[in-house]
């Protein structure tokens, strides 16, 4: 029971009926054997594959210490100990980082999940430790986004029952109705348009929103994807063939231009020349992905950007500094794009990315 | 290695089926604890194989329900054979029967299809292996009736009641994680990860499918295999394309693995064309330089 206790303060979701079939397990022999212990107890306690080296871990730790002859009574209060001590080193092995972050001003880790507070952390104040553990779990979030987007526009599928056609069909039934037919919503096919700002100021963040793209690659059959600077990169094609990895050396090379300066006016401008009559229509949303820091002119940027409104159906725009407490849209240039923007809203974590969910599944 | 586990690994491995101390220990937990098994892993490791072969070691009847988007409770539990009933109705049409007998007539047993859950469930003789094939591909509305069935083991038909299960099915779910299950459904299963195989492991099943297979042969291609799961490609290769890829050497005539015989048999282990494209443009000599290094 002990081990059950040590475990769930640790991250895996453990319930009372765990502990209880672990104990069945114990007496239907498992316990004998310290191996065939350790592979039984972690088919119970983990639920994937991740879970698997925590458990190693703590298993390891805690049963040499307790040599597995178990007897609960009188170890009772070295049991507690042995937890105090190895909460206490595995707190501070995990404990570094989270200082870390924590001096750099992110949110206060209030101590409880750690987890849960890398969700609310800002992407831009992640120490370097953090990035595989967010990675992870940008995944799964990521993941579970995509799924429910999709069954969204699945549960608006369902339709009515189309009475005028089963009445048609059945006629030559008599006046025995049994086949219905139904009356599905034609499902409509909207096209995301998504402008990515790769600019130096936006460097932190652009590496999450790239990746967020690729997400909602899966959801959208009709994407179009480009990044902008000082200059326009339609990255469509690039998305639609090549892994993420690859993709990012790919464009890497391909332009010379991520990470400098921004001119989103004259980007827009581009976009509006080049490709907006091909791409946009009533039925597409365009999200733009910016930090709104803007060299260029304010005036060409929001004329550009009234343009893009008139031809599409909504115009989201994501600004990583939203998250930032006390941020007021004070860059001249996003000051200029705000009147014509639908939805202006943060994308500084991934909590907050996965906010979006709501605006992209009511089009 | 419990003396248990050890006689399982032996049993299994008469019946074909090469297994590690691992999966076999969560087999038996399985037996014992009367608890479903969640076995998840990358496609083609054998995690179908696994039920199959538990169902011939209990010599007891395999149910299988592969999953798909959109699989719906008529199709995985039970349906009513409309046509039957509707003709049923009319032959009965001028007898004497009152409305409620005739009622009960329409959706007495005969006119139940059942499907692989409530087969499952009304097993008579024995308790049977039920394979849920790639739950992940089923929606989460349908993972959700999955655990009220996964619990009480018992089906409710509106028109006949609740059915309870004669005898508690064995029951074996896998996934390919193409997304992830949820934690209520995972919380009643037990959990195993099937990886890749060793490389003893996997020389170990082509010989146990192949036992004429020349030696030599056989530990260079499981080396190739193997290295070309360590590359990033689009789709790795399961263990049976090895085992697919081994015979159609055989069947080529291939005494030796050299390129010449590899170039011509890549489709049967790649199965992209970005991969295969890769895989000639890195050199396929260089690769086997590679691994006999």
């Amino acid at each position: 029971m002990g081990f059950c206790e040590l475990c769930r303060s640790h991250d895996l979701s453990i319930g009372l009926n765990h502990s209880e079939e672990a104990l069945m397990a114990a007496q239907s022999g498992f316990i004998n054997d310290s191996k065939s212990f350790k592979i039984a107890l972690r088919s119970i306690f983990c639920s994937c594959e991740e879970e698997y080296s925590t458990f190693d871990r703590f298993f390891d730790i805690y049963w040499r210490k307790k040599r597995h002859e178990y007897m609960p009574k009188t170890r009772t209060r070295k049991q507690t100990k042995i937890i105090k001590q190895t909460k206490g080193s595995v707190v501070l092995v995990g404990s570094g980082d989270e200082e870390e972050t924590k001096k750099d001003g992110a949110r206060t880790v209030s101590g409880a999940n750690k987890m849960e507070s890398l969700r609310k952390t800002d992407f831009s104040k992640v120490a370097d430790i953090d990035h595989l553990l967010l990675d992870e779990l940008a995944e799964k979030l990521l993941l579970q986004l995509n799924h429910r987007l999709k069954r969204r526009l699945r549960a608006s599928k369902d339709g009515k029952i189309d009475l005028r056609k089963t009445i048609r069909r059945n006629l030559s039934q008599g006046d025995n109705i049994f086949d219905l037919i139904k009356k599905n919503r034609k499902f409509e096919k909207y096209r995301m348009v998504i402008l990515l700002d790769v600019s130096g100021s936006m460097d932190k963040y652009s590496f999450y929103l790239l990746k967020f793209i690729w997400t909602l690659k899966s959801n959208f059959k009709n994407i179009e994807a480009f990044i902008f600077s000082t200059k326009l990169l339609r990255i469509t094609e690039i998305i639609e063939k090549v892994q993420i990895d690859q993709a990012m050396l790919q464009m890497n090379t391909n332009s010379d231009h991520w990470s400098s300066g921004t001119v989103i006016g004259k980007c827009l401008q581009e976009f509006n020349d080049q490709y907006s009559k091909k791409v946009l229509n009533g039925r597409s949303i365009t999200v733009i992905l910016s930090d709104g820091l803007d060299t260029g002119e304010p005036e060409l940027l929001s004329e550009e950007l009234k343009k893009i409104k008139l031809r599409t159906s909504k115009v989201i725009w994501l600004n990583p500094l939203k998250g930032m407490e006390g941020y007021e849209p004070l860059a001249k240039g996003m000051k200029a794009a705000l009147p014509e923007i639908h939805t202006f809203e943060s994308a500084h974590n991934l909590e907050s990315l996965m906010e979006l969910e709501k605006y992209l599944s009511h089009v | 290695m419990l003396p248990d586990i050890f006689q399982l690994i032996k049993k299994l491995d008469s019946l074909d089926y090469v297994v590690e101390e691992g999966l076999a220990t969560i087999l038996l937990l399985m037996l014992k604890l009367k608890k479903p098994l969640l076995l998840e892993g990358p496609p083609g490791v054998g995690k179908t194989e696994a039920a199959h072969i538990i169902a011939s070691y209990l010599n007891t009847k395999l149910i299988r329900l592969q999953c798909y988007e959109g699989l719906d409770v008529n199709s995985a539990i039970y349906e009513w054979n409309y046509q039957k009933q509707l003709l049923s109705i009319k032959l009965t049409e001028g007898s004497e029967l009152s409305p409620a007998e005739k009622e009960s007539h329409i959706f007495g047993d005969e006119f139940l299809l059942k499907r692989p859950l409530l087969q499952a469930i009304t097993e008579s003789d024995k308790a049977p292996v039920l394979l849920i094939d790639e739950i992940d591909r089923a929606d989460e509305e349908f993972e959700a009736f999955l655990l009220e069935l996964l619990s009480a083991y018992q089906i409710s038909i509106p028109e006949m009641g609740t059915i309870k299960a004669n005898h508690i099915p064995i029951v074996v779910l896998t996934s390919n994680r193409t997304r992830e299950l949820s934690d209520a459904l995972k919380r009643r299963c037990l959990y195993h990860w099937v990886p890749y195989p060793e490389f003893q492991k996997e020389l170990a099943i082509i010989n146990k499918h192949l036992p004429d297979i020349n030696q030599v042969l056989a530990s260079q291609l499981v080396k190739f295999v193997q290295y070309l799961r360590s590359l990033k490609l689009d789709k790795s290769p399961g263990i049976a394309e090895s085992i697919d890829w081994a015979e159609g050497l055989i069947a080529l005539g291939a005494k030796t693995f050299t390129k010449d015989y590899i170039d011509k048999s890549l489709g049967v282990i790649l199965k992209s064309d970005k991969d295969i494209t890769n895989i000639r443009g890195q050199g396929i000599d260089s690769i086997l330089n590679e691994i006999e290094a």
